[in-house]
């Protein structure tokens, strides 16, 4: 069990050193002059020679590539992120109020598609093939094809500008958190419905499962100890990609819905080529994927302990 | 009061492999079943059992393989007091650690898994379930087949124990005559999906009617084998 945790620990390690320097590699080798865009974006058009140098002193440009790195990864580790190469303002505080319009979004937004989903898919497998059960396929599968940005356009165009029953820009209240939760949430939910479902009748095909009906144990009880158990494996391995999906779509519903969050922070970030904003999120999205990824590894192990067993 | 299943049939996907057969088994009595294999034992054991079940009777079975008995992400101890509480009798240590014993699996974790225990001791356990109440009918599928033969003779022989001073019918579904004959007062030999000879053993041995019969008889010198 403890070197299974370290293995996890170490593949972790790997991934997230793997992504700080995929980001900064990138960065560094993006086309175009940094400096210039930096210059730019602090003083406007047409800056001076002595300017860009002085930048490029500034942000390291000149001392290569991996004297860079190790100047961005160190004081990282100690938990600085840096300052904004455009304003010189920390990145942290920054973040930390990007992060309060989005994870409580996030969060929201997973659970209403958990709300929405296990319920459908239980309601749905009860009769594999029924109207009910195609239609919930069917509307699941658009649901998983629509994309969020044009959700989101739809919802505006219904909700806030035909009937202007809510808000369809910024997050002053919790008003304004309605259409984005619900545009990602009926991804999430989209997505999840398939998934529970395909597992719930998978779990239903277990071969053992007649002879525990034969034995006499009660329907629902085998439905709660044993079907629900088998549908959770596959399940809770997805979970993994749900999250990216969810991240993915986090950054489309802010920047359309003008959520100050962390989306809508890496987009600016992006166009005025903050380096440090940039990676502070990078590096911050690969934290919390290693984390939650961990995490569900551990409950995937403690559902079905035969993984453990066949790895170790 | 005997126990009577009439019109047991099966299908699948459009093909008959069951065609509809009628059972009868007397209170305490040993019948054995017999025939190739595929030709339908397991799927009249089923049968058998889910009309009976339908009806209200207490019937307890022994799939043939343990895969199809136990649950690999729920734990033995589990299985054991799910067991006891759908036949709603109180959870009794000494009657499990009885029968365990006597199926020599006491050494075995319940905290694991089933495959942390061997597919023998795993077989041994769904029996041992099987026992644990006093049901009118039991229906054995290949019940040693997983077993060497000193522990199949030693399996046997608990079971003749525990049939001894009850009620309980015995289907014992086999392919192995030798086991059948030992054990059973009656065999049913099964071809294709219909029973073609139903007669007392000692009969059956000395003068089987039907050729699956004769065939299986052909081979009198699995009447050798311990058990
Ligand atoms: N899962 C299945 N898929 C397809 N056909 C099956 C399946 N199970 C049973 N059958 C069919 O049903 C017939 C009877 O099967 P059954 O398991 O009852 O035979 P059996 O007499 O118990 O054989 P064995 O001695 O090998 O256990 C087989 O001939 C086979 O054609
Ligand atoms: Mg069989």
């Amino acid at each position: 069990m403890i070197g299974i945790f370290a293995g996890l620990l170490l593949r972790a390690l790997v991934v997230l050193t793997g992504a700080a320097l995929a980001t900064f590699a990138l960065l560094w080798h993006a086309p175009g002059d940094p400096a210039l865009a930096i210059a730019e974006a602090r003083y406007g058009q047409n800056v001076s020679k002595e300017v860009l140098d002085f930048i490029r002193a500034e942000a390291g440009f000149d001392d290569g590539f991996w004297t860079a790195f190790w100047a961005w990864l160190v004081p990282l580790l100690k938990g600085d992120f840096g300052q904004s190469s455009v304003n010189g303002r920390d990145v942290w505080p920054d973040l930390v109020t990007a992060m309060s319009y989005t994870f409580p979004l996030a969060l929201v937004s997973l659970a209403l598609g958990l709300a929405v989903s296990v319920p459908l898919a239980l309601i749905a497998t009860r009769k594999p093939g029924s109207w009910l059960d195609r239609g919930t396929v069917a509307l699941a599968s658009v649901g998983v094809a629509i994309p969020a940005f044009w959700l989101g356009l739809l919802l505006i165009l219904l909700f806030a500008v035909q009937l202007g029953w809510l808000p369809a820009m910024g997050a002053e209240t919790a008003t304004h958190s309605i259409l984005p939760a619900l545009t990602l949430g009926f991804g999430v939910a989209a997505s999840l419905t398939r998934i529970i479902r395909s597992g719930i009748l998978e779990a239903r095909g277990q071969p053992f499962l007649p002879a525990f009906i034969r034995r006499g144990v009660a329907r629902r009880d085998i439905a709660r100890d044993h079907v629900a158990p088998h549908a959770a494996v596959p399940v809770v391995t997805v979970l993994g990609l749900e999250l990216a999906f969810l991240l993915e779509g986090l950054v489309v519903v802010e920047v359309i819905f003008a959520r100050p969050g962390l989306g809508s922070f890496l987009v600016s970030a992006i166009f005025a080529r903050d380096f440090p904003k940039v990676q502070a999120v990078v590096i911050l999205a690969a934290v919390i994927f290693v984390v939650v990824n961990l995490a569900i590894d551990l409950i995937y192990r403690s559902l079905d302990p035969r993984v453990s067993e066949r790895d170790a | 009061m005997t126990i009577q299943a009439y019109g047991l049939s099966a299908e699948l996907s459009g093909h008959t492999i069951l065609y509809p057969t009628n059972l009868d088994f007397k209170p305490g009595e040993r019948v054995g079943l017999v025939g190739a294999s595929g030709s339908g034992k397991s799927t009249l054991g089923h049968e058998l059992v889910d009309t009976l079940r339908a009806r209200g009777a207490s019937v307890a079975h022994v799939p043939q393989s343990p895969d199809e008995a136990l649950d690999p992400l729920r734990s033995m101890a589990f299985h054991w007091r799910e067991a006891e509480k759908a036949l709603g009798v109180a959870p009794d240590h000494a009657r499990r650690e009885m029968l365990f014993k006597a199926l020599q699996i006491e050494r075995g974790d319940l905290r694991k898994r089933p495959w942390g225990w061997s597919r023998g001791m795993q077989q041994r356990f769904v029996i041992a379930m099987a026992l644990i109440g006093t049901p009118d009918l039991l229906v054995m599928d290949e019940p040693t087949s997983a077993l060497d033969p000193v522990v199949a003779a030693g399996t046997m022989d608990l079971l003749e124990d525990y049939l001894k001073d009850r009620q309980t019918a015995l289907l014992l579904i086999t392919h192995d005559l030798g086991l059948a004959a030992r054990r059973v007062s009656r065999l049913m030999v099964m071809e294709a999906g219909r029973i073609v000879e139903d007669a007392p053993t000692s009969k059956f041995l000395s003068a089987p009617e039907t050729q699956a019969a004769k065939a299986l008889c052909a081979h009198r010198n699995w009447l050798e084998l311990p058990c």
